[in-house]
């Protein structure tokens, strides 16, 4: 297991180590430097939708929780998990919006 | 948000045909760049639209109020009259009576304008930033206005030092950029999931033609509902905040 642990990490570390290579492709012209901001937004993106995801499964995980503990409050813990769910909607859409921008710019 | 080719709904079409010469003197006056055979938007006239049809429909409903034998309509308003005061007074708390008025027109407006997308030939004006942006600068100087009225100027103010008096240098600029944090993320909340409900489904349109859109009108629709519900309830979040009388 531990075995397993380190070769992870040593393919992380070099994956990493492989980032300054885009420094030479980027300046192959508009076609290159235009696929390069696209793959970033959309890496961006999927960071921010897949963090978003996680909270998500928090909140209803709580709610679904609480609503097993006190079916009497069944209204109330609805109300909290709707707005904790869409406040935490909000936080990745406004990736999307940053996305647009950088896509259209 | 730049679009390939702007599609005019026919509110448009009738409103640039007869209406060009007022629109076109507003916002020469205003000093916005536009094309002149084109002053009006879509999301203007549908706009417009909305407001029409939400005025019609209560002057339908005034006609039938009756205390004695109420009817249909007067029930399902009653209704929802019933679910505004309720969450009012939950999120601010006693004397929310007052600003009952324009939360409900709130939710109604943001709810018809998010609806209305979902009918062929019709187009949400919430799509575009704009419409979002004027009704979070409505509630921002709704909520200002409301704390200032009833906590007089220097009480209001004096929130903005935070609890402990030594600590305003650090709080001042921290209150002021929550403050203005507001209003934008209403707007981008609001905006950003109505434009990306319709891109969605839009896009399944085009890879799956059948069956498969249904479910984001679903989702659309669903999602039209609660963020009007969510805008509603963060402007009462807000008025609370900004009206409450702290008991120690």
């Amino acid at each position: 297991m531990k075995l397993i642990r380190r070769l992870c990490f040593l393919v992380a570390a070099m994956s990493i180590g492989a980032i300054p290579m885009f420094a030479a492709d980027a300046n192959t012209g508009g076609g290159g430097s235009g696929d390069l901001k696209l793959a970033l937004v959309v890496i961006g993106m999927a960071i921010a939708s897949g963090l978003c995801g996680l909270g998500q499964g928090k909140a209803t995980a709580s709610a679904a929780e609480g609503i097993a503990r006190n079916p009497g409050a069944v209204a109330a813990i609805r109300g909290a998990m709707l707005i904790g769910l869409v406040l935490i909607e909000s936080l990745a859409l406004y990736t999307l919006v940053i996305a647009f921008i950088a896509i259209n710019k | 948000m730049a679009s390939e080719v702007e599609f005019d709904v026919w509110t448009t079409t009738l409103f640039n045909k007869f209406l060009a010469a007022p629109a076109n003197k507003v916002l020469d006056w205003v000093g916005v760049q536009h094309d002149p055979a084109h002053p009006w938007s879509n999301w203007m006239t549908m706009e417009i639209f909305v407001v029409a049809v939400i005025v019609v429909v209560f002057a339908i409903l005034k006609g039938r109020l009756s205390v004695d034998r109420p009817g249909k309509m007067q029930h399902i308003f009653e209704l929802f009259l019933g679910f505004f005061r309720e969450q009012a007074n939950d999120n601010v708390g006693h004397g929310s009576s007052k600003y009952v008025p324009f939360f409900g027109t709130l939710f109604l407006f943001i709810l018809f304008m998010n609806l209305i997308g979902l009918v062929p030939g019709f187009e949400s004006p919430t799509m575009n930033p704009a419409v979002p942006l004027g009704l979070a600068v409505c509630t921002f100087l709704y909520y200002n206005f409301q704390g200032l009225r009833e906590q007089g100027v220097g009480k209001y103010l004096a929130h903005f030092l935070g609890p402990i008096w030594w600590m305003a240098p650090l709080m001042v600029p921290i209150e002021i950029i929550s403050h203005l944090a507001r209003p934008m993320s209403l707007t981008i909340r609001l905006y950003a999931n109505m434009y990306a409900g319709e891109q969605v489904t839009m896009a399944f349109l085009t890879l799956t033609f059948l069956v498969i859109p249904v479910a984001f009108l679903g989702l659309h629709l669903f999602v039209a509902f609660l963020q009007a519900f969510i805008f509603m309830v963060l402007a009462m979040v807000y008025v609370g905040a900004a009206v409450s009388h702290e008991e120690h």
